[in-house]
């Protein structure tokens, strides 16, 4: 039971950094790949609340214990802290770009957004090859 | 309270691979709020109350809103464009 109790964090971290990989790989819609990104970020809290967690111990406020008392480290908890509002930000600062990437081309689909693919659509339309340009 | 712990965690990572499968934003929003929550508890359960208060804050209830803003405006700029 032990040994499977303190591997299953760092899986569940591993498991959750994997599948928000996955989902940005796979995404076709930008404001989806930004909440695949929010997955990966929760795969860091879990991992550093993990690292710092000690059985049977409380929480490392000292108001009604005795200082001494075995408290999990609450210095990964002020990351995790800092973590949590530095995602909050990114996922705003992201979404504003999906929104200004929807204004300007018109679509969220990341495929239509290649950079060959403008080019590739006009010279379809002139029914040439692309020539070089000077 | 490992039990507790363990059902957590697998939770969590249940949870954050709904948030991947959901392919539809609309739908996404509500898995993302589902997954703050599980978090919160899950943060509560590791011994980090300040840390879950600002998840339950900032992961059920601000996200979700910024998702739920920038879908509002998707939408009503493809509205104006067809208009």
């Amino acid at each position: 039971m032990t040994p499977i109790m303190s591997a299953l964090p760092f899986c569940v971290a591993a498991w959750l950094f994997a599948i928000g990989l996955y989902g940005i790989v796979t995404s076709r819609n930008y404001i989806h790949l930004v909440g695949c990104l929010g997955v990966c970020q929760s795969a860091t809290y879990v991992l550093l609340l993990a690292v710092g967690y000690r059985w049977d111990s409380v929480a490392p406020i000292f108001y009604d214990h005795p200082p001494g008392t075995p408290a999990v480290d609450p210095v990964v908890q002020a990351l995790v802290l800092t973590d949590i509002v530095v995602g909050a930000t990114l996922t705003a600062l992201l979404l504003v770009m999906a929104i200004q990437v929807q204004k300007r081309r018109g679509t969220l689909d990341p495929e239509e957004l290649a950079p060959m693919k403008e080019q590739q659509a006009a010279d379809a339309c002139k029914g040439r090859v692309a020539e070089p340009q000077r | 309270m490992s039990i507790l712990l363990a059902l957590l965690l697998l939770l969590a990572a249940v949870t954050g691979t709904g948030i991947v499968l959901v392919r539809e934003p609309r739908r996404q929003v509500f898995a993302i709020a589902v997954n703050g929550l599980v978090l919160t508890l899950l943060f509560l359960a590791l011994q980090a109350p300040d840390v879950a208060l600002s998840e339950l804050a900032v992961g059920t209830v601000v996200v979700p809103l910024l998702f739920l803003v920038a879908i509002a405006s998707v939408r009503t700029s493809r509205a104006g464009e067809d208009a």
